[in-house]
C-alpha cells in the first residue's frame, strides 16, 4: 500500500503526494498515532496536545448523494459534491439512481438528488425503472428526511428540468424536509451547480461544521478519470456516405491528433465544439441593427448559442427591450407554442427593435458542444477517432435552417482543417467480456458505436457472437458502411446482420419489425446471456424497440404482459440492456 | 472437330434447369447483387443484374457496393397487352422501379431499377395479370414479334395468334420459374425427369429471335432476326402462307471482323399450319449445329454461314417433315410506323403515338407519358400494342370512345408533332443502366436529332423521311446497321457513322467514318444532305443515294460488311 491517500481526498494533488510519501510506508502504530493526534489537535483548538489527552473521535454524519445521469454531468457533480462534503465532516455515499433500491430511502437521514432530464422531459434511460418506482404507490414515506434537489437541463427543451422538478415535489409529498431549494441548471451548469452545492452542504452539515470529527475517508473511492479539456484535432477524412441521389447527408469524419488520441473506449463519445454559420450571424446582426462589429461577430460565431429560443430568452427580451408585443405574447400563454420551430433570429425579426451588442449577448447563452458517438476503435485505427454525423436540415416558417454542429461539419469544415473536441466517456455503454454475445440495434447514425464495437472485437479476436440490426431509408442510397459490414460478415466478426429500409417498399419497415421477425433466435441469444445494445433516436426508435422486445418475450415464452415487461427490466437490472440514445 | 464448350454451357448443364443458387442468393440481404453464375441464369428468367453507372465512381469512396438493381423484361408476343396489364406494369414502375417503363425494340416493356429485395413482389404482380418474364432473355427463343398494326385486321389477327402459338410452343418448361419467384413447391427430383423436350438441359447455344411481318410494312425488320415469317396474303386478304427467313442478326464487336451483322436469307415458303413445325425444326437444328464453344460465333447467322443455306434447309425439312415451296414474291416499302388514327375493317379506331426512344415517363414541362397512359388505360376498353419501333398504339377504340381518348392524349401532350427524321429514329437504352454501353444513346440522340433537323431545314429537307438509329455499342439493339444513318458507340462521346442501308430494311449499311464526336457527326452529315438535295433522283431514298452518288460502298451481306469501308468520295468537295 504505497499511496493510501486517494486523489479524491480534500487536498491538492502535490499535498496528496507528500502525504502519501509519509503515510505510505508508515507502520500501523505510526498511523494510529497520527489519527489520534490530528483528532486531538482540532479538539484542543489547534494547540499541540499529548496524544493520550485526545478526545475520542465522533463518527461522521452520513449523506446520500443520488444522481440520475445519461451523459455523465450529474454523476460528475455528484462526486464533486462528495469531495466537498467530506471537508465538512459528512460521510457521503454516491448512488446511481439506476442501482437504487427505493425502499432503502426510508432509512436515509440526509438526501441530495442531482437529476438530468432527457428525451422529451423523460428521466435518463438507466433511471427510468427507479424513477417509476419513486413516483408510484410503492414509494416509502420519507418523513423527516432532509433533502435538496439539483436539476440539470436545457432551456431549449419545452419541459425544462422536468425530471428534477418532479423529484423535488415528490420527495416533499412523501414527507421529506426540503433544506435546500431546488436550482434548475441550463447547459452552462458549472457556476449555478457549484453555488448550489455550497449552500446545500451548509444546510446539511452538522452545526459545528464537522469540528472534531474524523473526516470519513472513503477508501473505496477510485481516482476519477482525470478531467481533460478540449483538444485540437485535424480532419484527415470527410465523406458524405449517402449516395448523391439520397435526400440525406451523413458524414464520416476521421480525426487525427497531434500525438496521442484521447484515451477513448468503444462506446465513448466525443464532444465537438462547433462554430455558428457565418451567414446566420450576419442575418442576426442585420436584424438587430448592429452593423459590422468584427469582435462581436467573432464572439457570436465562436462562443454563443445564437439559435436556441427559449421562454427564458423571451422573458429577457421583453424585460430588456420592454417590447410590448413580446410581453403580450408571454401573457397570452401562447409563447411556448410560438417558440416551437423558431430561433432567436425569428424573435428579433418579428419583434424588431434596435439592440446594443450587450443586449444581444444577453439573449444568448454559451455555445455548448455536441456529442458524437465514436465510430472507431483505437485498436484498429491507432491514434485516430472517427465520427458519423447526420446533417440536420429543415425548413420552418419559410426559413431554411440547419443544425449548428452538423451544419458546421457539413458546410464549413473541409479536409485538412482543425477543430476542437473533448472526450465524453460512457462507462455504461461499453463492450462486455470478449466471450459474451452482443446484439446491436443501431439504425441511422445509431450504428456509429457499433462500428467501434466490431473493430474492437476484430482486433481482440473476441469469441462472442455479434448480431447487428441496421436501418435507414433506402438500401441503394443510405446503406452506411455497407462494404465494411460485408467484410465483417465474411471474416466472421459479425455473426449476422439484419437490415430494414423504410422507403424501399410501400409499407414502411423499421428495425423493430426485423427484431420481431427474428424474435425466436433473438430471445435464444438473450437466454444464453447476450447483451442488448440500442443506439440512435430516443424519441421513437428506442421506445419502439423496447416495446417490441417486450412483445417478443411475451410471444416466444408465452408470458403475460407484466411478466414480459419484467423480463426486459431484469435485463436492465443486470446491465444487459444498454442504450445510448439521443 | 471438338472444341471446348464455353463457360455458360457448363453453367446451364449444372444449373438443374435454370435454378442455380438463385433462391439462396435472393435471401442474401446485405448485398443487392447475386453471384456471377446466377447473373447468367437469371437472364433466362427475364432479368439482368445491372448497376447505375452514373453512380459507379462515387460508390467505393462512400463505402457502398455498386448501386445494383435489376432490369426486368416482360414477354408480350406481338406486343399486344390489355389495359389491366399496362396498369400493373405502371404500378410496378412507380412502386418498385425507377418511375419509367421502357418500350423495347422487340415490342415489350422493360422495367429498370428494381432492387433485389423487391424482385419477388414484382414478379408476383406481373404473374397476377397473366404476364410472364420467362425467356425474355437468355439462350432461348425471345419475345416473338409481329406487325401489331390492326388496320388489316383479319390478317393481323392471324399473325398475332401465330406469334402466341410460336411463343407458347417454344417456351421453356422448367418449373424453376414458379418455384423461385412465385414460391412454388420444388417438385422432388424435378430436375431429373426431362422437363425440356425441345431445349434439353443446355438450351440453345445463344439467344434466338423470331418475327412475323406483313408486307408492305417491314416494321419488325424481318431480316434482322434468326427466324422470320413474311406473310403472303391471298386475293381475299387472308394469309395464304409465309416466306420463311433465317440467319439474320445485328450484333458484332468493334475490331473483330469475324463478327458482323447479317440480313436473313429467304429459305422458302410454308403453309400457315406448318409454321410452328418449321420453327421447332429451325430451333432444334440450331440447338444441335450451333457453335457452343464460342458465344461470339454462336448465333444462327454464323451456323448458316458455316453450313450453307441448302444444308440447313434440308435438315429443317427432314426434321419438320415439311417440304418448303419456292418463296413467293413480296414487296416492302418501309420499316417505320404509321402515326395518328387509322380505322380497320371492323370500324374500330387505332391511334399510333410516337414515343421518343420508347421511354414512358413524365417529362417536366413536356409529355406526361406515365400519367397519361395510366389514365388512358383506366378508361380504355380496347387494347394496347407496342411496336418494333418503340412506339405504342392505343388500339381497338370504339368510335364513341375516340373523343375521350383524344382528349386525354392532348391533355397529357402525347402527340408531340415530331419531325419526320425524329419519328423515324430509334436509340437503344445504353447509359446509365446497360452494362455494355460504350457511349450514351437514349439520353443523347434527342439532342443530336435537333441539330440534324436544323441542318436538314437549312437544305430544305425538313419533310424528308430518313431513318436514323443509334446504339451505345456495336451489339445493335436498335438495329442501327439497317438504318440509313446509323450511329454506333465506340467510346465516351465517340461514334462510328454507318450509311447506305435500305429504307425498307432489306440492305445493311457500311462504315463511313469512325470515332466522331457530336460536332464531327453533324459536319460529316451536312455536306451529304446538301448533295442529296441537289443530286438525288426523284423519289430516291437517302440510303440508296449515298451509294449511287458514290459516297459509300454497298453491303451485299454480312461477310462483306467490313469490306471497302470508309468514305469513297470526298464529301467536302461539293459543299459550297
Ligand atoms: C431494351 C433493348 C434495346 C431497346 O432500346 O429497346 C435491348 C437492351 C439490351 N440488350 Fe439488346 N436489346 C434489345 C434488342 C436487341 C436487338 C434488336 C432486336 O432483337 O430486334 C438486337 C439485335 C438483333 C440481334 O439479336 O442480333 C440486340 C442485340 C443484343 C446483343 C448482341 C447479340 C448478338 O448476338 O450479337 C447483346 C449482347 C449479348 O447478347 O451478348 C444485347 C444485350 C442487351 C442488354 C441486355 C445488355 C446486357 O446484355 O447486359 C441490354 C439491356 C440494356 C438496358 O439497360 O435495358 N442485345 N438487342 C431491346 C430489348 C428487346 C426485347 O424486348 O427483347
Ligand atoms: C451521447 C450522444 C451521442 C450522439 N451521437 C451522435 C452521432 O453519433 N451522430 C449524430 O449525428 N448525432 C449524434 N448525437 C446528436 C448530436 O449530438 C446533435 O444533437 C445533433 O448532431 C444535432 O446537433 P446540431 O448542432 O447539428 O443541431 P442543433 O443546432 O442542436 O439543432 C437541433 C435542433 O433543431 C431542431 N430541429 C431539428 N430538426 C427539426 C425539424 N425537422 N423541425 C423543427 N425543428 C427541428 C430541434 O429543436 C433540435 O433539437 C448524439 C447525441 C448524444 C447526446
Ligand atoms: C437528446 C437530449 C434530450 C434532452 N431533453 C431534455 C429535456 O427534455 N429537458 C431538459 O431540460 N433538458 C434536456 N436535455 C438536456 C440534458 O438534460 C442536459 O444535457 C444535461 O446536462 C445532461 O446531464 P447528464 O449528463 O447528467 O445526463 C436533453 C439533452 C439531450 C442530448
Ligand atoms: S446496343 Fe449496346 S449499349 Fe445499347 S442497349 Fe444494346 S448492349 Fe446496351
Amino acid at each position: 500500500m504505497t499511496s493510501p491517500i486517494p486523489t479524491t481526498a480534500p487536498f491538492a494533488q502535490e499535498e496528496i503526494e507528500i502525504l502519501n510519501r509519509v503515510v505510505g510506508p508508515a507502520s500501523a502504530t505510526q498511523r494510529a498515532w497520527l489519527a489520534g493526534f490530528l483528532a486531538g489537535l482540532d479538539a484542543a483548538g489547534g494547540a499541540a496536545a499529548q496524544p493520550e489527552l485526545a478526545a475520542p473521535a465522533q463518527p461522521a454524519e452520513p449523506l446520500t448523494i443520488l444522481y440520475a445521469t445519461e451523459s455523465g454531468n450529474s454523476e460528475k457533480l455528484a462526486s464533486d459534491m462528495a469531495k466537498a462534503a467530506r471537508k465538512m465532516g459528512l460521510k457521503p455515499s454516491i448512488v446511481d439512481m439506476a442501482d437504487l433500491d427505493v425502499a432503502s430511502l426510508a432509512s436515509v437521514k440526509r438526501l441530495v438528488v442531482i437529476a438530468a432530464t432527457w428525451g422529451e422531459g423523460d428521466p435518463p434511460a438507466r433511471a427510468v425503472r427507479t424513477y417509476g418506482e419513486l413516483m408510484g404507490e410503492g414509494a416509502p414515506r420519507l418523513d423527516g428526511v432532509q433533502f435538496g434537489v439539483l436539476a440539470l437541463g436545457d432551456t431549449a427543451y419545452a419541459d425544462f428540468c422536468g425530471v428534477g422538478k418532479k423529484i423535488d415535489a415528490r420527495l416533499e409529498a412523501l414527507g421529506g424536509k426540503r433544506v435546500a431549494d431546488r436550482v434548475d441548471c441550463d447547459l452552462d451548469f458549472a457556476d449555478p451547480a457549484g453555488k448550489w452545492i455550497e449552500t446545500a452542504l451548509k444546510a446539511l452539515a452538522p452545526e459545528d461544521g464537522g469540528r472534531g470529527r474524523v473526516i470519513a475517508v472513503d477508501f473505496g473511492a477510485k481516482a476519477g478519470a482525470a478531467e481533460l479539456g478540449p483538444v485540437e484535432a485535424e480532419i484527415t477524412e470527410l465523406i458524405d456516405l449517402n449516395s448523391s441521389q439520397s435526400e440525406k447527408e451523413t458524414y464520416h469524419l476521421e480525426l487525427s491528433f497531434d500525438g496521442a488520441a484521447p484515451a477513448y473506449k468503444p462506446g465513448d463519445s466525443l464532444d465537438l465544439y462547433p462554430e455558428n454559420d457565418p451567414a446566420y450571424v450576419d442575418d442576426l446582426l442585420k436584424a438587430a441593427g448592429l452593423g459590422s462589429d468584427g469582435s462581436l461577430r467573432a464572439e457570436l460565431t465562436k462562443n454563443r448559442d445564437i439559435t436556441t429560443l427559449s421562454l427564458k430568452t423571451l422573458e429577457t427580451y421583453a424585460s430588456a427591450t420592454g417590447h410590448q408585443y413580446v410581453k403580450e405574447l408571454l401573457d397570452s400563454g401562447d409563447a411556448r407554442s410560438w417558440i416551437a420551430g423558431r430561433q432567436l433570429i425569428d424573435l428579433i425579426q418579428q419583434f424588431p427593435i434596435a439592440l446594443t451588442s450587450e443586449q444581444l449577448l444577453k439573449f444568448t447563452r454559451p455555445l455548448a458542444p455536441r456529442a458524437y458517438s465514436i465510430a472507431s476503435s483505437r485498436r484498429e485505427v491507432g491514434e485516430e477517432a472517427h465520427l458519423l454525423i447526420s446533417a440536420v436540415r429543415y425548413e420552418t416558417f419559410g426559413r431554411a435552417r440547419k443544425g449548428v454542429a452538423s451544419g458546421y461539419v457539413a458546410d464549413q469544415l473541409k479536409k485538412g482543417q482543425r477543430l476542437r473536441v473533448k472526450l465524453r466517456p460512457n462507462k455504461h455503454f461499453a463492450l462486455p467480456a470478449p466471450d459474451k454475445d452482443i446484439i446491436m440495434v443501431g439504425p441511422g447514425t445509431g450504428v456509429a458505436p457499433f462500428r467501434a464495437f466490431v473493430q474492437e472485437r476484430r482486433a481482440t479476436e473476441a469469441k462472442g457472437r455479434s448480431w447487428l440490426f441496421f436501418g435507414d431509408r433506402q438500401f441503394t442510397h443510405d446503406f452506411l458502411y455497407q462494404l465494411e459490414w460485408q467484410d465483417a460478415l465474411k471474416d466472421g466478426v459479425l455473426t449476422r446482420m439484419d437490415v430494414a429500409f423504410s422507403r424501399d417498399t410501400p409499407e414502411k419497415v423499421y428495425v423493430q419489425h426485423r427484431i420481431w421477425d427474428k424474435r425466436r433466435e433473438l430471445i435464444e441469444w438473450l437466454d444464453k446471456g447476450a447483451y442488448f445494445y440500442i443506439c440512435g433516436d430516443a424519441k421513437a426508435m428506442a421506445k419502439d424497440v423496447r416495446a417490441t422486445l417486450v412483445r417478443a418475450y411475451a410471444d416466444v415464452k408465452g408470458l403475460s404482459a407484466e411478466a414480459a415487461e419484467k423480463a426486459v427490466s431484469d435485463l436492465d437490472r443486470e446491465h444487459r440492456y444498454l442504450q445510448d440514445t439521443y | 472437330m471438338t472444341k471446348d464448350l464455353s463457360r455458360n454451357e457448363h453453367l446451364k448443364e449444372a444449373s438443374a434447369f435454370l435454378r442455380g443458387t438463385l433462391a439462396e442468393g435472393l435471401r442474401e440481404e446485405i448485398t443487392g447483387g447475386i453471384i456471377e453464375d446466377d447473373q447468367q441464369l437469371v437472364k433466362f428468367h427475364g432479368m439482368y443484374l445491372q448497376d447505375d453507372r452514373d453512380l459507379r465512381s462515387e460508390r467505393g469512396r462512400k463505402k457502398m457496393e455498386k448501386a445494383f438493381a435489376f432490369m426486368i423484361r416482360v414477354r408480350i408476343p406481338g406486343g399486344v397487352c390489355t389495359p389491366a396489364q399496362l396498369l400493373a406494369i405502371d404500378h410496378i414502375a412507380r412502386t418498385y422501379g425507377n418511375h419509367t417503363m421502357r418500350i423495347t425494340t422487340r415490342q415489350t416493356f422493360q422495367l429498370h431499377g428494381v432492387i433485389k429485395s423487391n424482385l419477388k413482389a414484382t414478379m408476383r404482380e406481373i404473374d397476377r395479370v397473366l404476364l410472364t418474364t420467362i425467356a425474355a432473355c437468355g439462350d432461348v427463343n425471345r419475345n416473338v414479334m409481329s406487325n401489331p398494326n390492326p388496320y388489316q385486321s383479319r390478317a393481323h389477327a392471324a399473325t398475332i395468334a401465330m406469334a402466341r402459338a410460336l411463343s407458347d410452343h417454344l417456351l421453356p418448361q422448367t418449373p424453376a420459374y414458379r418455384e423461385i419467384w412465385l414460391d412454388g413447391e420444388r417438385i422432388a427430383g424435378g430436375e431429373e425427369e426431362v422437363v425440356e423436350p425441345i431445349y434439353g438441359k443446355t438450351y440453345l447455344p445463344r439467344k434466338f429471335k423470331i418475327v412475323i411481318a406483313i408486307p408492305p410494312s417491314n416494321d419488325v425488320d424481318v431480316f434482322a432476326h434468326d427466324l422470320g415469317y413474311i406473310a403472303i396474303l391471298d386475293e381475299n386478304g387472308e394469309i395464304g402462307g409465309y416466306n420463311v427467313t433465317v440467319g439474320g442478326g445485328m450484333g458484332m464487336t468493334h475490331g473483330q471482323p469475324e463478327t458482323y451483322p447479317r440480313t436473313a436469307d429467304v429459305m422458302g415458303f410454308c403453309k400457315p399450319e406448318q409454321a410452328v413445325a418449321v420453327a421447332e425444326a429451325v430451333v432444334t437444328v440450331q440447338r444441335d449445329w450451333g457453335d457452343r464453344s464460342n458465344r461470339a460465333h454462336a448465333r444462327l447467322k454464323y451456323t448458316i454461314e458455316d453450313r450453307g443455306l441448302d444444308a440447313f434447309r434440308a435438315e429443317v425439312e427432314k426434321r419438320s417433315g415439311v417440304t418448303l415451296e419456292k418463296a413467293k414474291p413480296f414487296q416492302f416499302t418501309s420499316t417505320g410506323d404509321r402515326y395518328g388514327w387509322t380505322e380497320s375493317e371492323d370500324g374500330k379506331g387505332h391511334l399510333t403515338l410516337f414515343v421518343q426512344n420508347g421511354r414512358i415517363k413524365d417529362i417536366p414541362g413536356g409529355p406526361q407519358w406515365l400519367t397519361g397512359l395510366k389514365h388512358i388505360a383506366e378508361v380504355h376498353d380496347g387494347d394496347f400494342r407496342l411496336t418494333a419501333n418503340q412506339n405504342i398504339i392505343i388500339a381497338n377504340v370504339a368510335s364513341d370512345k375516340r373523343w375521350d381518348i383524344g382528349k386525354l392524349v392532348d391533355k397529357y401532350k402525347l402527340t408531340a408533332d415530331a419531325s419526320p427524321v425524329r419519328r423515324n429514329s430509334m436509340a437503344c437504352v445504353a447509359l446509365p443502366t446497360c452494362g455494355l454501353a460504350l457511349a450514351e444513346s437514349e439520353r443523347y440522340l434527342p439532342d443530336l436529332i435537333s441539330e440534324i433537323e436544323a441542318r436538314l431545314a437549312s437544305h430544305g429537307l425538313t419533310d424528308d423521311e430518313i431513318v436514323i438509329r443509334m446504339t451505345g455499342c456495336p451489339n445493335g439493339c436498335a438495329r442501327p446497321y439497317l438504318a440509313e444513318i446509323g450511329l454506333v458507340g465506340k467510346g465516351p462521346g465517340k461514334y462510328n457513322l454507318y450509311l447506305g442501308a435500305a429504307f425498307d430494311g432489306s440492305r445493311l449499311s457500311k462504315l463511313y467514318a469512325e470515332d466522331l464526336d457530336n460536332g464531327a457527326i453533324v459536319a460529316h452529315l451536312d455536306p451529304l444532305f446538301a448533295a442529296y438535295k441537289s443530286e438525288r433522283e426523284n423519289g430516291e431514298r437517302f440510303g440508296d443515294f449515298v451509294i449511287r452518288a458514290g459516297f459509300v460502298a454497298a453491303t451485299s451481306n454480312g461477310p462483306d460488311f467490313h469490306k471497302s469501308t470508309g468514305a469513297q468520295r470526298s464529301a467536302e468537295l461539293i459543299t459550297k
